[in-house]
């Protein structure tokens, strides 16, 4: 029997009530699966539900029909099992300014249940893999917005999760802060973490991951290796990830156009 | 033991406190409004008051000091007058000099001068003696002594009176005289000697000690202000800042449950909350010992031994429950801010409105009990007040302190306990934490034109309504006939209709116009039914609650109460029965049922249907227009009132309906008074405010009860199928 993946999105659905009344569907029926030692992105337009389908991955959400597992956690069923089981980064995630990198990791290792004895240690190691020792103790509203963007994954690794889930974690990161994040997340990848990561900048990744989950509209309209989704949406050209999207994206849209 | 990766629910509070406190001692206006600000407020407010108060006793003392007055005599007698009254300067002894002059000096002043010499203020007083005065003392009759004042300087009236005191001493000199001439023993004229015996030594407290009980009571109320400005920037930082900072989803993806994240953030909160109000207290004790030394002689009074340091405890254990409650409330009012700015204006009329609950515990009214002690934010006044002694009454101790002490910290616990409850709802509910930041000030923008307004969009119109109710009062004359109208347009249909337009909601879906039945071919027939069923409901619940007010509270009603019901029946006699009936009942009927039972319940039932919103909004909406009848004894009855009527509606989907059934409740005292003559007690009844008539006759109160019955028939014969509100949802 395969080794049961680390995330299993099945059949996610999220509606919400507006507040004139009306329902907005923003995830309908979402699922894909990540691997131990895979790293997926998660592709989709602004509005397409890849936030929505992570924060019900991060328990953050509640869906309104169906469920994941993370490392064997149900989200429905036990939350805290989920929490401690994932590290996760929203694309609005920031560091409390007045904390140093040090206080962050430390802070978070207690509410995750660290003992004090091997919490200096944790962090110490955190501090070096993340190459913020020279940092460590400055007040975070002081550093510059990469450093901040790898505290933040600290924060997230500071319990050692086997999933780690990144809501568009380049968007405030120049060229360089993004490709230093990526090759610490292939650095995660390496040591065995399923990494999901949700960006719509498509060349940023478009060789880094595995594989994509590409969503529209709330619904998954593609998913694949590069070279079986290039094979699949593009058949016969040596296009880019972006034409993959493009021509996906379309046909999900003509799809949802015809429903009732 | 619990495994790694779990920490117990205190371990993972105290992580996330200790965590925030990092934070908020390292923001400086935390610590400018924890310390420097207490350090700085107490002095320069006891400064200022213990010079003020000087500077008034000064005047007051000035103004009834001893003065010397200078009499200017003539006449033939001036020289035995003037004899007479420096024997009494004499022999007086100083104890009994109370209340005379610091000297009276006398001058011979011709009648020529005596004139422009009390114009010039160069003598206070002239007196012109009567020929015969020394014959006229023997012969034992009474001699008329006229004093002359200025018409131009006028003797004031503490030299009136200081002459006047003189004056009685030397009659009383005059009477010794005559007694001893007669013979008589002059203990005849001091029948009596009293003296009071085992007073304290320093004497009894002096009349001040009512200014420094009235300085404790606003220092107090200043501590509770003070103390929850403590709260103020922690619970702001503690969960609006983190949405700010975007932190606030790294805590809540944590391995604990919501409920540990608010008690961390609660902890923290109030370890600021507590360490503001010992700063507060520290410095009330250091400044009230320096003010001390500024305050005028007698104004302190020193409390009984042991009593000070008991009081002093029972106040600070109060206050402490108090720092609790208010850092939860601080918590919970910012919770569903999204960003610092949106938390601070929010909090802001919070603080406005506990000032006022604290300091309403200083109305005279307020008795120091421990019942008063569980009200939050007046509470730990209470308690202190009791603890000190007010003005009226002395210090309480012992087991009465202790029990309102008690009673005050399970009250701020169980309140705190529902705050943090509040706030975990809050914090846990997915729409409050990923709304959009454009949402923020959602009832004060101009929205997209919808059906409804939301339950904020409802408090508008109220609060407003409630200021109009106020400033009403002020604009219009007493006469019912013009105050009746102004109060309705000013408390219900101006707010409403500006709040209505500026919200663009869909009118006839928030204010319910449509027909009380729908269906089938015998609509109208089933709407007769409804509209006739409201109209004995609402007579019906009249006389129920008159009879009701009657037999509970027999005749003690208000002066307020009072007062209103003769203008009303004044209103009813005097003018046109048709005016005093749209007085009276159409214009308060329809005003007051388009606000409570259109705005307001289609604002709290709002968009998701539920019933449980449902009965919350018509509970609401009838609180809501009980409190603005204002008279207390009259709310139960509003309330009920309003219970019925929200109901109406919600049964009919209609608002018809609710205003037959007000305008009926309202018409019935012009009914009553027009049969007077049929029903005396009733009449008597109204007349009086319920005053004196002990019950209504019998066989009008099975009357008003078939009434509602029969009304409640008609209206449910009427409205099949039932719950049209929620079964059809709009």
């Amino acid at each position: 029997m395969p080794p049961e993946p680390v995330i299993d999105v099945a059949g996610l659905v999220k509606h919400y009530h507006a507040s004139d009344g009306t329902v907005v569907r923003a995830v309908n029926g979402v699922s894909f699966t990540v691997e131990a030692g895979e790293m997926v992105g998660l592709l989709g337009a602004n509005g397409a539900g890849k936030t929505t389908t992570l924060r019900m991955l991060a328990t953050l959400l509640k869906p309104t029909s169906g469920t994941a597992r993370v490392a064997g956690c149900d989200i429905r069923d036990d939350p805290v099992g989920v929490r401690r089981r994932l590290g996760y980064v929203s694309a609005t995630t920031g560091v409390a300014d007045r904390l140093s990198a040090r206080e962050i990791f430390a802070s978070f290792g207690r509410l995750h249940g660290l003992p004090d004895e091997t919490l200096p240690d944790r962090v110490a190691t955190l501090l070096e893999q993340l190459d913020l020792t020279g940092c460590a103790d400055r007040p975070a509203g002081r550093l510059s917005s990469g450093q901040r963007q790898r505290v933040s994954l600290g924060r997230a690794l500071v319990h050692d999760p086997p999933a780690l889930v990144l809501d568009e974690p380049t968007n405030a990161l120049d060229v360089i802060g993004a490709r230093d994040l990526l090759d610490l997340l292939a650095r995660l990848r390496a040591e065995g973490h399923a990494i999901l990561l949700s960006t719509h900048r498509l060349h940023e990744i478009e060789n880094r991951c595995d594989r994509f989950v590409i969503i529209h509209d709330g619904s998954v309209v593609a998913t694949g290796t590069r070279e079986s989704l290039v094979a699949d949406w593009i058949p016969g050209r040596d296009g880019e990830l972006e034409e993959v999207f493009f021509a996906a994206i379309r046909t999900g849209a003509a799809h949802s156009e015809l429903q009732p | 033991m619990t495994p790694r990766g779990q920490p117990s629910s205190l371990v993972a509070a105290l992580a996330i406190a200790r965590r925030d406190l990092l934070e908020f001692v390292r923001d400086r206006r935390t610590l400018v409004i924890t310390l420097l600000l207490p350090m700085a407020t107490y002095p320069i407010l006891a400064l200022a008051t213990a010079l003020g108060l000087r500077t008034a006793t000064q005047e007051i003392d000035a103004r009834t000091a001893p003065a010397p007055i200078r009499v200017g005599l003539s006449g033939p007698d001036a020289a035995l007058f003037a004899a007479l009254v420096q024997r009494t300067l004499e022999t007086t002894p100083r104890n009994e000099r109370t209340g005379w002059p610091a000297d009276v000096a006398l001058a011979d002043v011709s009648k020529a001068d005596a004139e422009s010499l009390l114009d010039r203020g160069a003598i206070d007083l002239w007196i012109v003696t009567q020929p015969g005065l020394l014959a006229a003392l023997q012969a034992q009759q009474t001699v008329p002594i006229r004093a002359r004042v200025s018409a131009r300087q006028p003797a004031n009236v503490t030299l009136r009176e200081q002459f006047l005191a003189f004056m009685r001493t030397l009659g009383r000199d005059v009477t010794r005289g005559r007694v001893t001439a007669a013979g008589l023993p002059t203990t005849l004229l001091e029948p009596l000697d009293v003296a009071f015996e085992g007073d304290p030594a320093g004497g009894p407290p002096p009349m001040e000690h009512n200014v420094v009980s009235t300085l404790a009571g606003g220092m107090l109320v200043l501590l509770t202000v003070l103390t929850l400005t403590g709260a103020f920037y922690p619970a702001i930082d503690a969960i609006a800042g983190e949405k700010e900072r975007g932190t606030i989803e790294t805590l809540l993806i944590a391995p604990c449950r919501i409920s540990d994240i608010v008690l961390g953030k609660f902890l923290g909160v109030l370890a600021i909350t507590l360490a503001t109000l010992v700063a507060n207290v520290m410095s009330i004790a250091a400044t009230a010992a320096v003010a001390v030394r500024y305050l005028p002689q007698g104004v302190v009074a020193a409390l009984p031994e042991g009593a000070l340091a008991q009081a002093s405890i029972a106040t600070i254990v109060a206050f402490c429950g108090m720092a609790a409650v208010a850092a939860a409330t601080c918590l919970a009012v910012t919770t569903a801010s999204k960003s610092g700015k949106e938390a601070q204006n929010t909090l802001t009329p919070v603080i406005l409105l506990v000032s006022a609950v604290a300091g309403s515990a200083l109305l005279p009214g307020v008795r120091t009990g421990p019942l008063f002690a569980a009200i939050p934010f007046a509470g730990q006044v209470v308690v202190a007040r009791s603890a000190l002694g007010t003005g009226a009454e002395e210090p309480s101790g012992g087991l009465v302190l202790a029990l309102a002490v008690a009673v005050s910290l399970l009250s701020s616990l169980a309140v705190t306990w529902l705050l943090l409850q509040l706030t975990a709802l809050t914090l846990a509910d997915e729409d409050v934490l990923f709304r959009g930041p454009d949402v923020a000030g959602t009832p004060l923008h101009r929205p997209a034109r919808r059906r409804r307004p939301n339950a904020v969009q409802a408090l508008l119109p109220l609060v407003a309504g409630f200021a109009g109710l106020w400033y009403s009062q002020g604009l219009v004359p007493n006469d019912l006939r013009w105050a009746i109208p102004v109060q309705q347009v000013l408390a219900v249909l101006v707010p409403l209709a500006l709040v209505g337009w500026w919200q663009r909601v869909d009118l006839r879906e928030t204010f319910s116009w449509r027909w009380p039945a729908v269906g089938g071919a015998d609509r109208a027939a089933r709407s007769a039914s409804v509209m006739l069923g409201a109209v004995l409901l609402g007579g019906g619940l009249f006389l129920l609650g008159a009879a009701a007010l009657l037999a509970w509270q027999g005749g003690t009603t208000s002066a307020e109460a009072r007062q209103l019901s003769s203008r009303l029946v004044a209103l009813i006699q005097d003018q046109p029965r048709w005016l005093a009936w749209a007085l009276i009942a159409l214009v308060p009927a329809v005003c007051e049922e388009l606000l409570f039972r259109g705005w307001v319940l289609a604002g709290f039932v709002g968009h998701a249907r539920t019933r449980q919103r449902l009965w919350t909004a018509i509970v609401v909406q009838a609180a809501a227009f009980a409190l603005f009848h204002l008279l207390p004894e009259r709310m139960p009855q509003t309330f009920l009132l309003g219970l019925v009527l929200g109901v109406l509606v919600a049964l009919t989907g209609s608002l018809w309906p609710a205003i037959a059934c007000h305008l009926a409740h309202n018409s019935m005292p012009i009914v009553i008074l027009a049969f007077a003559g049929d029903m005396p007690d009733l009449a008597e009844a109204i007349e009086t405010g319920a005053s004196s008539a002990a019950m209504l006759p019998q066989s009008i109160i099975v009357a008003a009860a078939a009434a509602v019955a029969i009304g409640s028939g008609l209206v449910a014969i009427g409205v099949r199928p039932w719950n049209r509100l929620m079964e059809h949802p709009r």
